[in-house]
């Protein structure tokens, strides 16, 4: 009996504190004062082009958001003081959430600037008053962990984004995705959340390996799915592969596009190349850089496999007889040289 | 031997002795520029993980430059190649070239006659001809190494023609042969040419005879004696 009542004494008091740190009463009792009108459905602004837009607020969802116990109202809408509010003039609904926008950089300035860097951003700029921002992807009043379940994420890019979606739904890291797999990239992955940069830009296309790398260079992962841990190495190790990464370090476009991974695999499209399916296409993947050239030309390259006795033979005779060739004669010579200057030493 | 060796007196009374023709020395040249060029535009593509490599292309106005460059050098390189062997051919068939740098018998002897000398087993070298074994090493690998260079480079700058001719895989193996040959190049060139012509005590700091292209009649006489021999045989004991 003492023991529960300790027990439920210390529930209390930690609790409090909790409450006490998150802001405690004073908050939510302005939240309160708002949630007066607001919490109930009926009223709406009036916009200059004669839309409306419900300034409904539902006071659980609030709450329940991230913000909803540390942040009041007019943390946000700060042009607010009195009742009734200063009348404003904005042309529509959109309007008001481009300028509402700012507001999210006063705490979460890091990501505020990263989106600047953003093709969402630029196209923003550019006068697309649809390109999203902070809230079109985060909501408002109902901001939920940053934890969110990544089919989530997809789902926020696809609802402007619905023919990639479509596509990247029946590509091999979609449908996993879709089955709850957590290993397969969402949108996000690929893009990055805020700083998305313009995917049909060359730098884009240089540096696309690197997005790809970060899975398939990740031996532990890839062999999970019985998939070749050494893509990311061969395609270097190959004229493309150093090629691109010489290009991408030079910040400048390249005369001629070069081949990356989305070349010959595909981007949203992307489907499983194990069963030789990736033989079957390779010579019109070729043939898109490398007109009329033979079927004979893909053997060039070695499919992301390391030459060895049986696959490749040619190359992996070349490459070992110099491996043995090179260190033999430069040693031998290092020798002569060596025996030759100890020769005229002792000769004294 | 139908050559005839050309001898003359410097200003000083001493003689000098005719060993590389301006047509070789002219040649000399044209391999220092085109192998510089190539290195330092070939090496970048080759270590193209190193921020150095990132360092020179930019030197060369990018990778695409860089590469032109390369291919333009690499066929002045081709080309002087064939000039060369056809001049030997040709030479050789009209008697009026003597093929001085094509390893014979008597240096794969020398080879342990000198290393005999190297282990203090003889009291003196082998006397040498008018270029010794190590001078000969080097040429033949520079042509040869220099045949494998062609080849492959042209493999690699026509891939899509070559595929019609040759298995794919060949064109994979070309670019590996090319490379390693480079480097191999690469390592005789910096080692054993650099230590031969530079920092022998022998020739320290430089044998000038490539570009002057005479010798002193005293340092044939002590490097080369059997030439010696050949060209001054009353003077020789």
């Amino acid at each position: 009996m003492i023991k529960t009542m300790l027990l439920l004494f210390l529930t209390i008091a930690i609790a409090s504190v909790c409450w006490e740190a998150h802001g405690g009463t004073t908050q939510n009792a302005e939240a309160g004062a708002c949630l007066d009108c607001h919490g109930q459905k009926g009223d709406s602004m009036r916009f200059q082009d004669g839309s409306k837009k419900e300034v409904f607020v539902n006071a659980d969802e609030w709450a329940q958001s991230v913000h909803g116990n540390i942040l009041t109202c007019t943390d946000c809408h700060r042009d607010i003081s009195g009742v009734p509010h200063t009348p404003k003039k904005m042309q529509d609904a959109r309007d008001f959430t481009l300028q509402q926008s700012n507001t999210c950089q006063r705490c979460h300035y890091a990501y505020f600037t990263r989106v600047l860097d953003s093709i969402h951003y630029e196209m923003l700029k550019s006068g697309l008053r649809e390109a999203p921002t902070c809230v079109d992807c985060h909501g408002s009043h109902g901001i939920r962990s940053l934890k969110t379940p990544r089919l989530e994420v997809n789902n926020r890019c696809g609802s402007c984004h619905t023919d990639v979606f479509d596509t990247y739904k029946k590509s091999v890291h979609g449908k996993l995705a879709m089955a709850g797999n957590n290993d397969v990239p969402v949108c996000t992955d690929c893009h990055g959340a805020h700083a998305i940069l313009n995917p049909n830009q060359t730098q884009f296309h240089l540096n696309s390996y690197q997005i790809c790398a970060k899975c398939h260079a990740d031996q532990e992962k890839m062999k999970r799915y019985g998939l070749n841990p050494n893509v990311l190495t061969t395609y270097l190790e190959d004229f493309h592969g150093a090629s691109t990464k010489a290009y991408a370090a030079e910040l400048r476009d390249p005369k001629k596009p070069i081949a990356t991974c989305t070349d010959c695999h595909g981007i949203h499209d992307i489907v499983s190349f194990k069963g030789g399916i990736a033989r079957a296409n390779i010579l019109k993947a070729c043939q898109r850089c490398h007109a009329q050239v033979p079927a004979t030309f893909t053997d060039a390259w070695l499919s992301h496999y390391q030459a060895s006795i049986d696959k490749y033979p040619a190359v992996w005779i070349v490459k070992w007889a110099y491996r043995i060739l090179i260190p033999l004669i430069i040693l031998g010579l290092i020798l002569h040289i060596l025996l030759h200057l100890w020769r005229l030493g002792t000769r004294r | 031997m139908t050559a005839k060796t050309k001898i003359r007196q410097r200003a000083d009374g001493t003689f000098e002795v005719e060993r590389f023709t301006p047509f070789r020395r002219v040649e000399h040249l044209v391999v220092i520029l085109t192998f510089v060029v190539l290195v330092l535009t070939g090496f970048p593509q080759k270590f193209f993980d190193y921020s150095w490599s990132a360092w020179l292309l930019k030197m060369f106005g990018g990778l695409d430059n860089a590469r032109f460059i390369h291919r333009v050098s690499g066929l002045i390189f081709s080309f002087h190649l064939l000039a060369h062997i056809a001049s030997i051919a040709i030479g050789t068939l009209s008697h009026k070239l003597s093929l001085s740098l094509l390893p014979t018998t008597r240096d794969f002897k020398d080879v342990f006659g000198t290393l005999r000398y190297y282990l203090e087993k003889n009291s003196t070298p082998p006397a040498y001809p008018k270029f010794d074994y190590r001078q000969k090493f080097e040429y033949i690998g520079i042509v040869l190494g220099g045949l494998v260079m062609v080849l492959t480079g042209l493999i690699l700058l026509y891939p899509g023609i070559i595929a019609a001719i040759l298995p794919g895989q060949f064109i994979a193996a070309a670019k590996v042969a090319h490379t390693s040959e480079a480097m191999l190049a690469f390592l005789v060139l910096a080692i054993w040419h650099v230590y031969g012509s530079h920092f022998s005590p022998e020739v320290f700091p430089m044998d000038t005879s490539i570009f002057t292209g005479y010798i002193s009649k005293e340092e044939l006489k002590h490097r080369h004696a059997l030439e010696f021999a050949r060209l001054f045989p009353d003077e020789t004991k």
